[in-house]
């Protein structure tokens, strides 16, 4: 079923911490809010939860007014950060707690209990207490738990920050597939770019209480609309450069020395913030080809699967990432920079 | 939520149709009101005191009833019902509080009520179960509509749970301490005469400073700071001493410290002042010996500043040691071992590091000391001889021949003030600048043991006191079993035989010991009391720590500021607040109830409230979003995790119950006597052995009835042996 925000604000006291937001979820689909802590992210999906209500605003789930619907009271479930598997019961009684409380009787749900464990491929564990399970374990019981009561829409709150590297790309695809095999409404809170990037339909990027930008993964990151949101997906390195309008659908940017061009997007003539992604930036040995950026290497680092340099020029210092580890290049070296037009993007005036 | 809406209005309701409106003198239980529902102006339900008795004012309160009744049941939506229903239940209740104090036995209670609707000479006595049980209807109703319209997390439950822990705070606790302040400024009337104050303050037996220049005796006020000045240093250096050797050595006894901190507990605060007046009284064993080996006269050098002090100093050094043993445990020992490398030895880094850390806890535990003294009823009572105290001056005011209650109130209000004034110091001069140096983290610094010099000092102090504490206790207990203190030390059972006798007769078994009646009446008290006070403070706390709303942190403020009340003040209170209508309970168990659950209360949240912030609060939301609604959450995820809490709340509940003098000294009647103040009066006419036997006996129930609390509530399982409860996290 289908979430929506409109105009909602949450006050603590003076402070706001969500500072009017309005988006919708559509049924079916996996949302992530993503951003930096603080950003009211986690408050948005309390909000939705109806963990907290708002100070103004509405929320509908699945076009029904919830607005001041207590968390009981809605159809919807979550899986928190820690997990909040209850220490006293087993995992079998964890997942069954819901379907109790929901008026079913203890046979019907230890049933259903089951066959959610199943689904997250626990079965067998039943009678374990949480103690017992490992992170990962412990996390799929939590899926299990909110899962079994097939709610309207089902909510992640930071579910892998718990969890080592490794199992944590795992449990993602795991969730992934989960949702779309049953056809899950899902929001999910992240503040790691990249887990959003690999689970979401739709991406919301929050800062400061507000809705900084939405959109799919690959729009966000290509086309990042503000200077925030250019150094929070991904890395950029933030430039100043002045665009100069070419033909129809082409722009000209100077940075330094160099110039590119790149498509359109609606930026004015003049000065403007450019960001600069590290994978668009190619270091060579000085001299390199005309209409190069000229610099020097101030770091280098060997990362096993790429270099990181640090580069001095006149458009400021550069970040740049490179895949030739078998040729570094030592600090002190006069390199040229030649930058792809599709890591180059007008940020703001 | 329309289930809840249903039940309160059918109460409501009913309550105003087939209950007396009004308290009965014969009580609920005797049946004699059903006959009399209509006809009878005393037994008249609600309904019929407005219809048939010519109670005119009922008539909004009742109408208020029923269209709140009404709105509530309503197909309405949302957002019109919420406001609706609280509009009309608030109506209610601002109704019916002011009809409640408006009207009393002698028609309008206050004169410019007189002079604006002319007398009135119908007449109100106190509020009984119809017009409660209406009451409670309306407060419940608001409490739905204020979760109707999204306050309190959107939940009826947890709306009705704030009022209903907000109301009788302010009715019970709030209420009381309010007619102390206007019981002090008017006369004997009634009138109101803010002058009378002064005049009962600004007196010589309360500020004189004769004793310290030339001769004489000071003010009780003087002689209650000084005492409390005393007792603070005392049981602070005497409690750090104990904490240290119990935390920082390789002491061998530290157990039977700790057993020293449970006495004082569970026995009635004046044993330690009998067991002094048997060792240091005229026919003591000190005065005996002296006489017997250097013909020295027996004196009464006990009866005094000297032995309340002493007595004081036993009592309450344990309570002490309990609060520092926290802050020397909150030390954290890696700052003990960053010293150490830093070129510290043992005693700079424990005099310029450890101590230090420790100063925020030690003024904590001089204020913990200061007030534990000025609220002392027992001890000065039984010891302090010419020596007055606010609260035993108190107690002369109200029981004593002066039967002056605006001098008692004036009195009380000092005492108040005394309180209050440590109170605050405590939490915004010493709180806030804890250094709590207890994280989540675990600390893998193992404490530095203590200096020499610092371990030989606290071992000098601290051993021969808990030697001679323990002695005093025994005294005690052997002063129970020996025919007269001082004069026969003849071994026997006779105090305990009359005291607790049980004859056999033809009729049965026939309960003909002293001590009986007063034994069971604080039994069956302590017994209804321990449960609501354990529910009441277990559900605040949880309102304090879980919930967000409106008021939360007036709420915990004012639980906070009734456990700085003293119990004279309190009991003293509840004679003036509860004596007239509306709410008219002197004399009865039930004001006694009442007393010990709003006197013990504040502890049960405290210790609610520390117990339930070690449980992850994303527990209570996961059930709140698995459709576990505020009560199911409560009920089986909450309360399974609080059953280390809930025991001690029981248990407390129970002892206090049990040892409390100060508060309900003023409350006992013939009809109800406690234990304790039995054993006082007992006390004050000499008859220690029985005095003695008794509170042995009540030490041997209440050793019984914590065990008893102990199995019945279980341990909680868990599975795992970590400290802090979260989320299902190893």
């Amino acid at each position: 079923m289908s979430v929506e925000f409109r105009d909602v604000v949450k006050r603590y006291g003076t402070a706001t911490a969500v500072a009017g937001v309005s988006f919708t979820v559509e049924a079916g689909t996996l949302v992530t809010l993503l951003g930096p802590s603080g950003c009211g992210k986690t408050t948005t999906l309390r909000m939705i939860a109806g963990l907290e209500l708002p100070s103004e605003g509405r929320i509908l789930i699945a076009g029904r007014d919830v607005t001041n619907l207590s968390a009981t009271q809605r159809d919807v479930s979550m899986v928190f950060q820690s997990y909040a598997l209850f220490p006293h019961m087993s995992v079998l009684e964890n997942v069954c707690y819901g379907l109790r409380r929901s008026g079913q009787n203890k046979a019907e749900a230890a049933d259903r209990a089951r066959e959610g464990l199943k689904q997250v491929g626990l079965a067998g564990f039943e009678e374990r207490q949480p103690s017992e399970l490992s992170g990962g374990q412990q996390q799929r019981v939590a899926v299990a738990r909110a899962l079994v009561l097939k709610p309207s829409v089902l909510l992640f709150d930071e579910p892998l920050s718990n969890l080592d590297a490794r199992l944590r790309r795992q449990m993602r695809e795991e969730i992934r597939e989960l949702q779309q095999r049953l056809g899950l409404t899902v929001v999910y809170v992240t503040h790691d770019q990249q887990e959003a990037m690999a689970v979401s339909d739709r991406i919301i990027v929050m800062n400061a209480g507000r809705i900084e930008q939405q959109g799919g993964p690959r729009d966000l990151y290509e086309r990042p609309a503000t200077p925030f949101l250019a150094r929070f997906m991904g890395e950029s390195n933030p430039a100043r450069g002045s665009v100069r309008r070419l033909a129809p659908g082409k722009v000209n940017v100077r940075l330094g020395e160099a110039e590119i061009e790149i498509a359109d997007t609606g930026a004015a003539d003049g000065e403007a913030m450019v960001a600069v992604r590290p994978e668009a930036i190619t270091v060579e040995p000085a001299p390199g080809p005309t209409g190069a950026l000229s610099g020097k290497i101030a770091k280098a680092s060997y990362l096993g699967t790429h270099m990181e340099y640090s580069i001095d020029t006149a458009a400021g210092t550069l970040f740049a990432t490179c895949p030739r580890v078998e040729r570094p290049l030592s600090a002190g070296t006069a390199v040229a920079i030649t930058l792809a037009p599709r890591g180059v993007i007008i940020v703001g005036q | 939520m329309p289930r809840a809406s249903l039940a309160w209005s059918v109460a409501g309701l009913l309550a105003a149709v087939v209950l007396p409106w009004y308290a009965l003198q014969e009580g609920l239980d005797s049946g004699v009101w059903l006959s009399g529902l209509w006809s009878s102006e005393d037994y008249a339900s609600g309904l019929g005191q407005l219809l048939a008795h010519g109670r005119w004012w009922l008539a909004p309160v009742l109408l208020a009833l029923a269209a709140s009744s009404t709105v509530s049941l309503l197909p309405l939506e949302r957002e019109r019902q919420g406001p609706l229903l609280l509009l009309a239940s608030g109506i209610g209740l601002v109704l019916f509080v002011a009809q409640a104090l408006g009207i009393g036995l002698r028609g309008w209670t206050v004169d410019w009520l007189n002079i604006l609707f002319g007398e009135l000479d119908a007449r109100q006595v106190g509020i009984g179960a119809g017009g409660a049980l209406v009451f409670i209807a309306l407060l419940s109703l608001l409490s739905i509509g204020l979760a109707l319209r999204g306050g309190f997390g959107g939940d009826a439950f947890v709306a009705g749970a704030v009022t209903t822990v907000g109301a009788s705070i302010v009715l019970f606790t709030a209420w009381p301490i309010l007619r102390i302040l206007l019981q002090a400024f008017q006369d004997g009337d009634g009138a109101f005469m803010p002058a009378l104050l002064i005049d009962r303050l600004a007196v010589e037996k309360i500020w004189s400073l004769r004793c310290l220049v030339g001769g004489g005796r000071c003010g009780v006020a003087w002689n209650t700071l000084f005492l409390a000045l005393a007792c603070g240093a005392g049981t602070t250096a005497l409690g750090l001493a104990f904490a240290l050797i119990a935390t920082r050595t390789s002491f061998a006894y530290k157990k039977t410290l700790r057993v020293l901190t449970v006495l004082p507990i569970i026995t009635p605060p004046f044993v330690i002042g009998l067991a002094l007046i048997l060792v240091f009284g005229r026919s003591g064993l000190v005065n005996q010996f002296l006489e017997w080996s250097m013909g020295v006269p027996p004196t009464r050098w006990i009866y005094g500043f000297q032995g309340v002090f002493l007595a004081q100093l036993f009592a309450f050094t344990p309570v002490a040691f309990l609060v520092l043993i926290g802050v020397v445990d909150g030390v954290s020992p890696t700052l003990e071992e960053a010293s150490q490398t830093l070129r510290a030895d043992r005693w700079a880094t424990f005099s310029t590091v450890s101590l230090p850390l420790m100063r925020p806890g030690l003024a904590n535990a001089f204020l913990v000391g200061f007030i534990e003294s000025i609220a002392d009823f027992g001890n000065p009572i039984v010891l302090g001889g010419d020596y007055g105290v606010l609260s035993t001056e108190i107690y002369f005011a109200v029981v004593g021949a002066q039967l002056d209650y605006g001098r008692a109130a004036a009195l009380a209000l000092l005492l108040l003030v005394f309180a209050l004034g440590a109170f605050f110091l405590q939490r915004h001069v010493v709180g806030t600048r804890s250094y709590a140096t207890i994280s989540g983290k675990g600390d893998s610094g193992l404490p530095t043991p203590l200096p020499d010099r610092a371990r030989r000092t606290a071992q000098w102090i601290a051993l021969p006191w808990a030697g001679i504490t323990l002695l005093l206790y025994g005294f005690a207990f052997v002063g129970g079993l020996v025919k007269v203190w001082g004069r026969d030390y003849t071994p026997t059972l006779d105090h305990y035989a009359k005291a607790f006798a049980i004859e056999r007769s033809a009729d049965g078994l026939i309960w003909s010991g002293a001590a009986w009646n007063s034994f069971w009446t604080t039994v069956k008290l302590a017994a209804i009391a321990a449960p609501l006070t354990a529910a009441l403070g277990l559900l605040a706390a949880w309102l304090l720590v879980r919930q967000r709303f409106a008021g939360r942190a007036t709420l915990e403020f004012a639980t906070m500021l009734s456990f700085a009340v003293p119990g004279t003040v309190i009991g003293v209170a509840y004679v003036f607040a509860f004596n007239v209508p509306p709410i008219e309970i002197t004399g009865t168990a039930m004001i006694i109830v009442l007393c010990f659950i709003f006197r013990n209360m504040p502890v049960g949240v405290r210790a609610g409230m520390a117990a339930m912030s070690q449980i992850d609060r994303s527990l209570d939301e996961a059930s709140l979003t698995l459709r576990g609604g505020a009560p199911q959450t409560l009920v089986y995820v909450v309360l399974p995790l609080l059953r280390p809490a809930i025991v001690g709340a029981l248990v407390y509940g129970f002892v206090r119950a049990v040892t409390t003098v100060s508060a309900v000294v003023f409350l006992v009647t013939a009809e109800y006597e406690l234990a304790t103040t039995y054993i006082i009066l007992r006390v004050i006419n000499g008859d220690y052995g029985l005095a003695i036997a008794y509170s042995c006996a009540l030490i041997v129930l209440m050793l019984a009835v914590i065990l008893l609390i102990q199995l019945a509530v279980g341990e909680r399982r868990l599975g795992r042996r970590a400290p802090q409860i979260q989320g299902g996290r190893a």
